[in-house]
């Protein structure tokens, strides 16, 4: 019983819709949502005539030339058929009726209204009522017997009645349904049905499953069910001759089965799959009409065949046999047909066919769409491969593969109706201008990017384009005639570039305005071969890169010489250029289930080509395709996909994409998108346009531009860490354009630079002072290991400060890791004394300052201190940190300056002092503290001084250590020896402990001696540090010379030697000051020149 | 106080600006504004707003509530309650005036907005009137007026401190004691 389903025609606007035939079978009579009623001669009736009932139409029945229809204004009429004429009013109910049958004879009529009545009318004399009430609902549906003694009702209560018309009592009542509470929120409408003829049987549909009872006994005598109906079925209808009955579902399903074999014979499947709101057999048996929600309606054509065998009476059981051989040639035949069919069949046509709308389509809906579901499909048919039973995808079913045939051709037809789903190609994303809106709008932005905004009108009056930059200063407004139908366009700050497709008479072209051109000739054009179309262009600076129908990247320069030109391995999706990069994305290969499968290039033009990403698979969202491409305005490679996520290009991660940005999760309803225009890095800016409601801005009113943020997807950013830690990714992420621009020969924005870098280093301070107080010492270490050196030691003694001494242990030993790396880094660079020593004057200038200031104080300490400070000079050359604290001291500054931080000196020398400090701190450890005790505060007494002037110079520099700076800070402002004694030795005595005290006197006279020097070294360091710095050294000598400095502290005795040669040093050291002083000078402009502005924004910014 | 010093002040409201030039941030006395990037919109005080306009360096972008519908809503609001409803801005006159005077080819149906901000205007100002007229006679001590503005407020003053002290200055001299003076007089 091979049946044809015809394509669906569009019968009334949405919302249900009913349909009968006419008693002659000549029309088909539908009702709708519009209050019309339509009657159509044929399926294919162009215009079909209608009758206006009311403004609604729920329900009609047709017999004898009467139309009776529910409508909305709470009455059931007649209109006479096919005149149309207004034929009177039949019954009123309080609310609209629902569901209005003839009986069988057509004297009465049955009408359920949402007022939980049910009334029977005589259609010749209205006044003949008879009012059913038991329902506790609205009536979803009525049915009469044939015989005309009962009536059967179904009721949103969940109710199922079967009435005695002339004595108003209910029979029997089931409850067999869902309840709800009205006719337009009920699942199913569960319109019954009485087989005709016989009126043996009773129809219940009860949600997947058809009840069929028994007249008189009122019993369950059977069931009809499909495994392959798995959502409620709404309507259940009877064929003329009785020995069928027709069941549509919610989901679309149309099942016909077999009354006496309980067999299906016939599945259907709406191909939209709308739910089937009414079902109607011609009176011949032969169509099925049926309509669905949207208001379309369908037919079900050529039962005939099978029906003429069945539906000859029989009885007996040999009858029946013969049914099931009727069935399986029918069933056989259908399934290899349909198999063959299918591949062409409407279904197909229409999802694809959607596809390429929804591509063109203004809302553009996800292509996924269709797919998703077919996904399912395949997932359950392996299911249902196995077990036999299950198939879930109503969608697919009929989308049959022919192998299905050779299965289908075992014993059990109906049920078992295996399915194997070849995933379905996605079809491949047309070629798109990034930034552009769809061509098929009249109005369309052809491009929308980071230096101006091209739009194109094409409507019947004006075929144009318009230009505008968004710097006015580039070049001013420009206005096109679009006289070649251009359709791709890129702007850039040296040119406008659009092509347009090939038509019948022209060859597709590519044209150029080139605006900064200084000659006279500003445009030029160029056609392509025939039979080659543009499919994708880009502006980069000094070249235009086209890629063709032919898979063909060409390649101009911006005044229009032809250049290279290269093939692309597949399909091109779309192009951006950006300097002299060209980023190409093209069809990798077919994409199946909703997946584009694209690949992307990204090439190095100018004189040396490179390939930096050769044809690597483009990753995006799943079953997304391609929003956007481009640039950020520092030169890395974006895009965007329809999901909405923005991923970017990292360098320093082998190439690979890293998501940086979830635009979906900005907007506020799911209609909403943001439509991408640009990507900026410094600072971190995302530029959309937020569109309410679609996908793409209108050109009216003119779109405004929004900031979205960047937010790299860390786990737990609701919490500290996680946030945190995707801080430190974003900007390690955005820090990378630095080193390409460098890379490329850029000019890069050294200050910017530095920023970031302390940034980030900051960041990873706080994380580490983070697991520090969570007491993750593991977690504090693996921190630590992503800092820089200098970073360590404040980690160090953030960590000893905090009483994690075996972190500060560990800390220690990764220090000494990332010293001796630089430390072989520098050894590298040591040929290049002379600029290192320029270089370190460079720090000098500073020290020259603080060596007058010194002098002061100098002059105080006796000759034996001196003696005992060239003591220490030499001891220290002994040692082994020695050379390289004092030679590092100089030598560093070269190499960190040269990549542009402000304490080049310090990091080094720190270095060694934290070294110093940790090895002394293990091996003084067991000396006794009791001989420095006392004394404590009076060593710092002469400090505060010193550091306010020191620490004001500092300031600025120590960004990263925001709660020193803090302390200092405080301790200029009271100047209040006391305070800052205490909070200098509380600071110390938390960091030092015990082994602190220990050197109180002598450390001071050393430390008098040896400031200067320190001073110098760091000149960024404020008091404290200072202080820390000189301990860490100080305990760096060995035993005896701290004694000796300890003596001297308690009772200085003279040694004319070291005076002489503490006099030799004081010359040297003045010698080589000035050396200093000299280069110093011309460094000193330029470092003023860099620190000025900042200096002065501070204070012009501190009264906002 | 004169309109063109309420003017003045309006002068500072924020107003969003699409710049079409580039500029690095400005550091003046009431704060730093920019860095100006062409195309992408930043909020500046309506006399740069202005004076950039006029140099044709930018598009106003008007703000949310200068909008046919919302002032449509509030206009009818300001006519049914009896007492002074909220008003957009504080400037809401000024910033009409000046933004429609100078940059009405960047505001949609700038006429319809024009009229009905007039409108509200002159509602409010009749209230403000009724309410004076009450005040005055029924001879009150004191009287309370929420969400007037500025411009509002200033455009009774004059009138009402005057009118006021003229009807002291009478009321004053029909006392019987002052009259008995002004009968010594005679």
């Amino acid at each position: 019983m091979p049946c044809e389903r015809k394509p669906m025609r569009y019968g009334h606007s949405e919302g249900h819709t009913e349909v009968c035939f006419d008693d002659s079978g000549n029309f088909i009579v539908t009702c709708g949502n519009d209050g019309d009623v339509r009657i159509w001669e044929t399926l294919d009736d162009e215009d079909p005539r209608f009758i206006t009932v009311g403004e609604k139409a729920y329900s009609l029945t047709l017999k004898k030339g009467k139309l009776v229809t529910a409508s909305s204004n709470n009455t059931v009429q007649i209109h006479t058929f096919p005149g149309g004429e207004p034929d009177g009013i039949l019954t009123r109910f309080t609310t609209h009726a629902t569901h209005v049958t003839f009986n069988s004879s057509g004297s009465k009529v049955a009408a359920g209204s949402s007022d939980f009545l049910v009334k029977v009318v005589e259609v010749s004399d209205s006044s003949q009522q008879k009012t059913l009430r038991g329902h506790e609902g609205p009536v979803l549906s009525v049915t009469f017997d044939p015989n005309g003694d009962f009536l059967a009702s179904a009721s949103c209560d969940g109710s199922v009645i079967v009435w005695n018309i002339e004595e108003q009592a209910q029979m029997i009542r089931w409850p067999l349904l869902q309840k709800t509470n009205d006719f337009s929120n009920a699942k199913s409408l569960c319109r019954l049905a009485w087989q005709p003829r016989t009126a043996k049987l009773l129809a219940v549909p009860v949600f997947t499953k058809v009840y069929l009872y028994e007249r008189g006994s009122w019993d369950h005598v059977s069931t009809l069910s499909d495994d392959l109906m798995t959502e409620p079925i709404n309507v259940a209808a009877w064929s003329p001759c009785g020995n069928f009955l027709a069941a549509a579902t919610v989901g679309g399903f149309i099942t016909v089965w077999d009354i006496e074999s309980k067999l299906c014979l016939e599945r259907q499947k709406h191909e939209k799959g709308f739910t089937v709101c009414s079902l109607a057999w011609h009176p011949s048996g032969t169509q099925i009409a049926y309509t669905d929600i949207e208001g379309c309606l369908g037919l079900l054509d050529g039962f005939s065949a099978s029906i003429s065998k069945i539906t000859m009476p029989k009885v007996n059981a040999e009858k029946a046999e013969r049914c099931y051989e009727d069935l399986f040639e029918d069933v056989d035949d259908p399934v290899t047909d349909e198999g063959w069919d299918d591949d062409n069949s409407p279904t197909k046509k229409a999802i694809s066919g959607v596809n390429e709308n929804e591509y063109e389509d203004d809302s553009f809906v996800k292509p996924a769409n269709g797919w998703a579901k077919n996904r399912g499909a395949i997932l359950d048919d392996e299911n249902s491969l196995d077990s036999g039973s299950q198939m879930l995808d109503q969608h697919n079913f009929g989308d049959n593969d022919p192998d299905s045939a050779v299965v289908t051709t075992s014993p059990l037809p109906a049920t078992l109706r295996p399915v194997y789903e070849v995933p379905q190609k996605t079809a491949p994303q047309k070629a798109f201008q990034p930034g552009s809106t769809p061509i098929h709008l009249t109005h369309r932005f052809m491009m929308w990017n980071s230096v101006g905004t091209v739009r194109g009108y094409s409507d019947e009056q004006d075929n144009a384009i318009d230009v505008e930059f968004h710097d006015s200063a580039v070049h001013h407004t420009m206005h096109l005639t679009n006289l070649l139908g251009h359709t791709m366009t890129d702007v850039s700050v040296e040119a406008v570039v659009l092509a347009c497709p090939s038509t019948d008479e022209l060859a597709s072209k590519i044209h150029c305005l080139h605006f900064s051109s200084w000659d006279t000739n500003k445009e030029w054009m160029i056609d392509l071969p025939n039979g080659e179309d543009a499919r994708a262009l880009c502006l980069g600076r000094g070249w235009a890169a086209l890629a063709t129908s032919t898979l063909m990247v060409r390649l101009f320069t911006i005044g229009g010489v032809q250049k290279e030109i290269f093939s692309l391995p597949g399909a091109v999706v779309c192009m951006a250029g950006h300097g002299e990069q060209l980023l190409i994305v093209y069809h990798r290969g077919k994409g199946f289930d909703g997946e584009q499968a694209l690949g992307v290039q990204l090439l190095q033009l100018g004189r040396k080509w490179r390939q930096i990403i050769s044809g690597e698979p483009l990753p995006i969202s799943y079953k997304s395709y391609l929003c956007w491409l481009g640039f950020t305005d520092e030169g890395t490679p974006c895009y965007v996909d329809s999901e909405g996520v923005v991923r970017m290009l990292n360098r320093s991660l082998g190439f690979t994409w890293t998501p940086i940005c979830n635009t979906r999760e900005a907007c506020k309803s799911k209609s909403d998108h943001y439509w991408v225009v640009g990507v900026h890095e410094n600072p971190q800016q995302l530029r959309c346009i937020p569109c309410k409601g679609s996908r793409y801005p209108p050109t009216l009113p003119r779109p405004a531009v929004a900031i979205l943020p960047f937010k790299l997807p860390f786990c737990q950013t609701t919490t500290e860490k996680g946030h945190l830690e995707e801080q430190f990714w974003r900007s390690v992420l955005f820090h990378n354009h630095y080193s390409f621009l460098s890379s490329c020969g850029y000019e890069i924005d050294e200050v910017g630079q530095s920023q970031s870098e302390k940034e980030h280093q900051e960041v990873l301070m706080k994380m580490f002072a983070l697991s520090c107080k969570m007491e993750r010492e593991f977690r504090c270490v693996e921190l630590a290991e992503l800092m820089t050196q200098n970073v360590v030691s404040l980690a160090i003694q953030y960590a000893s400060r905090s009483r994690h001494m075996a972190l500060a242990q560990r800390l220690s030993e990764i220090a000494l890791e990332k010293a001796s790396q630089i430390y072989s880094e520098q050894e590298e660079e040591t040929e290049h004394s002379d600029i290192r020593r320029t270089l370190s004057g460079y720090d000098q200038i500073e020290h020259k300052e603080n060596y007058h200031h010194r002098q002061t104080l100098e002059d105080k300490p006796d000759q034996e201190f001196e003696k005992d400070e060239d003591q220490e000079e030499m001891a220290s050359q002994d040692g082994l940190e020695a050379p390289k604290s004092s030679k590092g001291g100089r030598s560093n500054p070269f190499k960190v300056l040269s990549l542009g931080k402000s304490s080049p000196v310090s990091c080094q020398l720190r270095m060694g002092n934290i070294l110093d400090k940790m090895t002394s701190s293990r091996k003084s450890a067991p000396l006794s503290a009791s001989v420095r005790k006392s004394n404590k505060s009076p060593i710092f007494k002469p400090l505060p001084t010193q550091a306010k002037t020191k620490a004001q110079s500092t300031l600025l520099q120590m960004t990263d250590k925001k709660a020193v700076i803090k302390k200092a800070r405080e301790n200029n402002e009271a100047r209040d020896d006391q305070s800052k004694q205490a909070d200098l030795s509380s600071a110390l005595s938390q960091t030092e402990k015990s082994e602190t005290k220990r050197s109180k006197t002598g450390f001071e006279v050393w430390l008098e001696e040896n400031r200067k020097r320190i001073t110098m070294d760091h000149p960024d360091l404020d008091e404290m540090d200072i202080i820390r710095e000189a301990m860490g050294l100080f305990r760096n000598l060995s035993e005896d010379e701290r004694l000796v400095w300890t003596e001297q502290a308690k009772g200085p005795a003279g040694d004319v030697k070291d005076l002489k040669k503490r006099k030799r040093t004081e010359a040297d050291r003045d010698e080589e000051n000035e050396i200093g002083q000299a280069e110093v000078d011309e460094n000193n402009a330029k470092k003023k020149k860099a620190v000025d502005p900042s200096k002065l924004s501070k204070f012009a910014f501190q009264k906002n | 106080m004169d309109p063109s010093e309420v003017e003045f002040l309006a002068e500072k409201e924020l107003v969003k600006i699409v710049p079409n030039f580039n500029l690095d941030k400005l550091y003046l006395i009431g704060g730093d504004l920019g860095p100006f990037n062409a195309g992408l919109p930043l909020d500046v005080p309506v006399w740069l707003a202005l004076n950039l306009k006029q140099r044709q360096k930018c598009r106003i972008v008007p703000p949310d509530w200068m909008d046919v519908e919302k002032l449509e809503e509030i206009r009818e609001l300001e006519r049914k309650a009896a007492a002074f409803t909220p008003v957009p801005s504080p400037y809401y006159m000024e910033l009409t005036k000046l933004l429609l005077n100078h940059a009405s080819d960047n505001i949609p149906k700038a006429d319809e907005i024009r009229t009905l901000v007039k409108d509200i205007w002159d509602t409010r100002i009749a209230k403000l009137r009724l309410s004076a007229d009450s005040f005055v006679s029924q001879q009150e001590a004191h009287a309370k007026l929420d969400n007037l503005t500025l411009m509002e407020i200033n455009t009774i003053r004059g009138f009402l401190l005057g009118s006021l002290n003229c009807m002291y200055k009478l009321r004053s001299n029909l006392q019987p004691g002052s009259s008995k003076g002004q009968y010594g007089d005679f």
